[in-house]
Formats: C-alpha cells, structure tokens, sequence
C-alpha cells in the first residue's frame, strides 16, 4: 500500500468541509493502521471504477472483506482491573450501576433523587448511578460496560445474565415505544456519533415535550451593553429615519425620491428600501405567554458541548455549544416555515460578533439550530439560522470599517465611487 | 483472522423498531457477498472507539433490503423485542430453562477464559519483544543476563512483519502495536520499561490457569432460539472460539417449521421496483441521502468501487418538475455520476409489481 500513504490526512486535526471520510465506506484494511498510535487515514479516492475481472482486483476486495469481518467480529471483553457492571432496570428501561470508575462517567448518568429513584431512598442511593438507555446503550458498544439481565431466582450470584449487545438494542431501543420513551433510531445514531466524535451530549428539554415557551434568553437584550451602544445606536438611528419615510411613502402623491441633491448613492438607496424584512434584533418577548407548540419532528433533541471542554459538570452543564434536532429523513418532509420558525423560536439568541464581516454575519445569523437528518443509519448535519439580509446592507459597507475585511470592502467601494 | 463461516439459509433478520437489524458477522459477510447488500453499519467498534469512520455490528438493513431478501425465501423476520422478553425476563418457566442458563453462562466462561489466557499472552509477547528490543540497542546495563533468554534474536528481526498486519484488530486500546518507526536506527526509548518482577508475575500468569474475563457477547442467539433456525450451527468452523459451542445447540424438536406466524413483510417505499430491478442487474444499492438521492448504485462492492448512479424511484405517472432533473443532472455530473431515474411501467389492468421497470439515465450536457 505504498500508494495510499501518498495521499494522507492527518486523523486529528480540523477535516475539511467538503472531504467526510464517512461519507463513503472506507476500506476496512486500513483500520489497522487507524488502532495504532498517530495513525493516518488515506484520502478518498483508492477505489476502482468498476469490475474488470482481474485476480488483482478480486483478491484485494477479499482481503477488504476479511478485514471487515475480522473486526466486526471483535468480542467484547471486560479487563477485570476496570469491569463496571450495570443491571437492567425494566421498569424504567434504564439500567444502573454503583459507583462506576472510568473517565466517562463524568459526563453521563445521573445520581437520582429519593423522590425520582425507582429504589427510592434505601442507604445506597448515593452510589447508584442511573444510565439512560442511550447511554448504557453507547456505553456496551464500546466494550465500556456489562450490563446483566435482572436476576432471576435460580441465578448464583448477584449479577442475572449478561445481556448481549443484541439484547441492549432490543431492549433500549425496542423497547421505548412501550415505555413511552422517546429514543429511536436516528436519535440514538445521532448520539453515538456524535459521542464518538468526541462531543458531549446531554437530552435537551424538550427531548419529549413540547418544553417551555421561549424564555428571555431567547429574545435580544433590551439593555444595550456598553460595547454594543456606538453601532446600535447608528442603527436606531437609520431606523427612525426609516420610519418618517415610510409614512411619506404611504401618500403616493410623491415620488419615491425627491427630486434634489444627494451626496452619495446611500441615501438614494435607503429611499428604495419599501419592502419590509424580518429582524431577529426587533423581537420582543411577548408580555403574555402565547400557546407555545411545536411539531413533534421537530424539536430540539440535544445539547452538545465541544470536545475538552474543560469547564463541562454534568450537574451544571452550562450553556450548550450546539443545539440538535435529529430528523427522521424517511417520516419527514422538508420542515414548512413555520416548523423551523417554531424551532429557531424557542433557540436562544446568538448575535453574531459585531463587526464581523459581513458573510460571516449572515452565516451566524442571530439564532440557529443544527438538524441532523437521519436515513437509514446515515446522517447529514444541517445547520439553520435567522439571518438578517435585511440589516446587513451592501450600500452601508464601506460605513464601517471596523473589521480586517470590512475594511478592504470599503476601500474599494470608495474607489469606485471617485471615478 | 478467522474467515467467515458459512451461513445456512434463511437466517434471522431481527426486527425491532421498524427497524431491521443483524448482528452476527458471519450474516453479515454472506449477505455482503452473496446477496450483494451492505447495509449500513451502525454500531461502534470497541477497538477503536472514538472515530466515526469505520463502524460495526449491528448492520442495519434497508426495509427494502430486508423485504427483498424475505421475499428471495433467504431470510425471515424475527421480533426480537419479544424474544428477549420471553428469553429473557418471563418468570413463569416460559423463558429460558434452568440448564439453557447455565449452558449460556459456561459458554461465556470458556470464551473468557479464552480472552483471559489471550491476553496473558499477549503481555508476554510485548515483553519479550521489549526485552529483545533492549538487548539490540545496546543498553545491557538494566537488565539481567537471563531475560535476555526469552527473545532470541530471531523473533526481533520478524516482529515488524508479524507485527502489521493482524494483532492490531484483537488487541484493543490496551496493546500499543509497534510502529516503523520504532524499527529505525535511533529508536524512540520505551515508554514502559518492565522491571524483572513484574515480568515474572505475568509469566506466573500465564502459566497458572487465568481467571475468565467478563464477556459481553454480540447476539443472544444462543441462548435464544429462533423458530426457523436450522439446527447446530454450520460445524466447517476454522476457529472453535467463533462457532456456538455445542452445549448451547438447540433441542430438535425446536427446528426448521417455517411457521405462518411470521411477521409481515417490511414496508417499503414506492421506490421498491426501482430498487429491486437494480439489485437484479447486480448492482450494490446504499442509502444516498448524503448524495442527493435515494439510493447510491455501486457496480460492485462499495468496498471496492466507485458509485455509478444516484437513483430516484419514481411512480411511472408521477408528475414532476423539469427542475428536478437539471437539478439532478448536474448534481450527478458535479460528483462524476450519472443521475438516475426509473419506475415500474404499468399496462393496463395489471397488478402492481409486475410491469417492466425502465430507467433514464441523466447527464448534463456541458454544451
């Protein structure tokens, strides 16, 4: 394989946007290579173009094949040093574990309260630690866990069976429906992908309700803080003049612009704007509570906070880094405006960076969410945002200079407008 | 590297969730090379846990692959909730017999015992070549003349060989398999020197009998049964490890009555015909949500290949907008395929599934 070290990636290290080794199945050879230290992954593009029957081609298939079976055929194997034994819980389609050891146990599971522990509060509550079925789930196919079937009476010992890793899917996730959970497919692939991207991942609120309606944070602060004053009030300014002019508009007995002298082509411009567009700054909190709804597909699922973060306690998680809503890709169709307006409503407000440039305000947008979009086990991320065409107006660029890039912009819009 | 043992059909497609699920590899290879379907690969790999790159068991299937492959009479559909429930939970003697548990349990035992007895292998193996390694850079100072004993120089000029290729994929995170580059001239030192006695321990180890390490198993079959299964499982097994042992094989009065009470056949989309007049002309069909389309054609095992078509499966007097197809033409020629669109011709008064699937296939021009 000397030619497939020609062209590597590093496996760490930010990827590339458009080059996603899972997008395409890899092959299985090289897996090897991926288990050892500071491994590299070959790019794209070490496969044929079709069959041409030639014994060269069938045998490396073969061996891609074997390697492939080789690895899934793998078998979970508990090092007694860090074996963590966790039991199945039917009634709550949870399972629980005492006193767990191991790195990722700070970030799952939760120590319930008297009221909430299915136990209640019998003396070892303390140490019980209660697994979500995503989590137990996540945590058996990583070879992390062992988790036994409830114990029966002719069992010997403590422990029931072993349940398979067949069991925990037919249990954690054939089972929600009767539990009323709300676990399935997409959201569990999209869990454990993430997981294994390293992410941390928590249930949103709304993982099975329709959650509260949208709080203060979901609104734009009505207290200007200090550093925002200068361009806000710039802004409010225009605003105003908007305001007069657009009552001038209504007459009809005028032109739009005035016959007379302007000075630049901005204001010409600003006269021209008539339509009016929607503004994620303008939004108030309405004083009453409105019947909050939302679609079922689609709602926020979960938060997930960046990798090595170092601040992140599950007690107090903190403010997520992302928000996800996983989509059936199969069940749903492309979300209405008012799906998605549900679902950026209830977001909390994320302004972009003043100042930044332009593009990248409109990227940002002043709220998103991310839908991951499942099918079939296969998962695209989409990330949606408000953002404001309206208030970012080419005309006003070369007004604020602030930034790098803003900065050239203007320059060459002065350029132009001196010859 | 154990080769696949074979699989006698039909074989259990698990269902659960609407969802259709296999777990044993040796399936999985069978329906991969005979079936020419890959499903799709859910599961994490325990030996490499932290990439998303190379996934594992379960596989999930396609309902239109798992329809398929019923309606070929390769395979059948099993409930697994209920079977685990009843196998597993049901108190009342319906579930598993007192000896089927403690067959279950021996068997898990023996594999861990195997695991055990591996692994204190393994450690020793790691030692010697360690120990070889520092006999041959020279540093003779820190360890005793004995140890050098355990590995002769020939085992360290064949290690990197042996080394490569399969030890890797067994020994999970615990063993760090040697690099190249610790085979140059000026080595990186080792970061774990092992000192004479905890050398002599794991020997000590390794030669007493191991206690058996936990096992998480990947299917529950056995100690489940499913109605249809044929009886013992295939015995033309290369590794006795992989194979069910034979305690745990069924009673035969429990065998083959492929029983009507089988569960409905899965649910498919109107893309069906398309899908299944691909597959028929040998072509490897994946989900292609990722691509624009409902399923990626592959002209041989995506292992392997390049896809050819993005395919969309139409009604044949679907109406659609011509948009769809620029759209899709060009999306197919952006990624060097071809856009692909077909359905079931139907004449008149003909049941459905029996008219003659045509295809178009779509480029863009570039004029």
């Amino acid at each position: 394989m000397a030619d497939a070290d020609e062209d590597v990636i590093p496996r760490s290290g930010p990827m590339g946007e458009d080059t996603d080794l899972s997008d395409e199945t890899q092959d299985f050879r090289f897996l090897a290579a991926l288990s050892a230290e500071d491994a590299k992954l070959p790019k794209r593009g070490e496969k044929d173009f079709e069959p041409h029957a030639t014994a060269l081609q069938s045998n490396t298939l073969a061996a891609s094949r074997l390697a492939m079976h080789t690895a899934l055929s793998y078998q979970r194997i508990h090092q007694p040093k860090g074996h963590t034994v966790a039991t199945y819980h039917p009634a709550t389609n949870m399972a629980y574990a005492y006193n767990p050891r191991g790195p990722l146990f700070s970030k799952m599971g939760q120590v319930l309260s008297a009221r909430d522990d299915p136990f209640g509060d019998d003396g070892k509550r303390g140490q019980r630690l209660w697994l979500l079925p995503e989590e137990v789930l996540y945590l058996i196919e990583r070879g992390t866990l062992d988790v036994r079937w409830p114990s029966l009476e002719e069992d010997e010992g403590e422990f029931g069976l072993p349940m398979s890793l067949q069991g925990a899917y037919a249990m954690f996730l054939g089972e929600e429906e009767t539990h009323d959970g709300a676990l399935t497919f997409e959201r569990y692939s999209v869990y454990t992908g993430l997981k294994r991207a390293g992410y941390t991942v928590l249930r949103a609120p709304t993982w099975n309700s329709p959650g509260l309606p949208p709080k203060e944070n979901c609104y734009p602060p009505l207290l200007r803080r200090t550093w925002q004053t200068g361009l806000l009030d710039v802004s409010s300014f225009w605003k105003r003049l908007f305001a007069t002019e657009g009552s001038g508009h209504a007459s009809h007995d005028k032109p739009i612009i005035v016959p007379g002298l302007y000075r630049n082509y901005a204001e010409i411009y600003r006269r021209l704007a008539l339509i009016d567009f929607h503004d994620p700054t303008a939004q108030r909190q309405p004083p009453v509570p409105e019947n909050f709804t939302n679609d079922p597909d689609f709602r926020v699922t979960y938060h997930v906070w960046k990798p090595g973060s170092m601040t992140f306690k599950k007690s107090a998680p903190g403010t997520p880094d992302f928000r996800i809503a996983v989509v059936d890709a199969r069940k749903t169709r492309v979300p209405s405006l008012e799906q998605l307006g549900d679902l950026l409503e209830a977001s909390p407000y994320d302004p972009p960076r003043e100042g930044a440039p332009f593009s990248q305000k409109l990227k940002n947008g002043y709220k998103n969410v991310i839908l991951a979009v499942v099918d079939q086990g296969v998962t695209s991320y989409l990330r949606i945002a408000d953002s404001a065409f309206g208030r970012e107006r080419l005309y006003q660029r070369t007004f604020r200079g602030s930034g790098k890039r803003g900065g050239r912009g203007g320059g060459r819009g002065g350029r132009g407008r001196g010859r | 590297m154990a080769a696949p043992n074979t699989v006698s059909e039909p074989f259990p497609i698990f269902a659960l969730a609407h969802k259709y699920l296999l777990y044993e590899p040796d399936v999985i290879s069978h329906v991969r090379s005979k079936h020419n379907m890959t499903g799709v690969l859910i599961g994490g790999l325990p030996q490499a846990p932290q990439q998303n790159v190379f996934l594992g068991v379960p596989l999930e299937l396609m309902p239109e692959e798992a329809r398929l492959l019923v309606e070929k009479k390769a395979a059948f559909i099993v409930d697994d909730v209920q079977a685990h429930k009843k196998g597993f939970m049901s108190a009342d003697g319906k579930g598993l017999s007192p000896e089927e548990r403690t067959a279950y349990q021996s068997s898990l035992k023996e594999k861990g015992l195997a695991a055990a007895s591996r692994a204190a292998k393994q450690t020793d193996d790691r030692k010697k070549a360690a120990l070889s390694k520092l006999a041959a850079t020279g540093d003779w100072n820190d360890i005793p003349e004995d140890m050098l004993q355990l590995g002769s120089r020939s085992t360290r000029q064949k290690k990197p060989k042996v080394r490569a290729p399969a030890p890797d994929i067994k020994t999970s995170g615990s063993a760090t398999p040697a690099t190249d580059e610790e085979d140059s001239l000026f080595s990186v030192p080792l970061p774990h020197r092992p000192s004479p006695s905890e050398l002599s321990r794991t020997t000590s180890i390794a030669s007493s009998a191991p206690t058996p390490y936990p096992v998480t198993p990947t299917t529950s079959y056995p100690p489940l049964q499913c109605g249809l299964r044929p009886p013992p499982p295939p015995p033309r097994s290369s590794s006795p490890s992989s194979s069910a042992p034979p305690s745990a094989s069924s009673s035969p009065q429990r065998v083959p009555t492929p029983s009507k009470s089988e569960l409905p056949l899965p649910a498919v989309p109107a893309s069906y015909p398309l899908f299944k007049h691909m597959h028929d002309r040998d072509y490897f069909l994946a989900p292609g949500l990722r691509f624009g389309c409902q399923y990626m054609a592959y002209p041989g095992d995506p292992l392997r290949f390049h896809s050819h078509f993005l395919c969309n499966g139409m009604g044949w007097d679907d109406e659609f907008a011509l948009l769809d197809i620029v759209g899709g033409g060009r999306l197919g020629t952006g990624v060097k395929k071809g856009f692909l669109i077909g359905g079931e011709e139907k004449a008149e008064g003909e049941r459905e599934g029996c008219g003659a699937v045509r295809t178009f296939g779509i480029e863009w021009g570039g004029m």
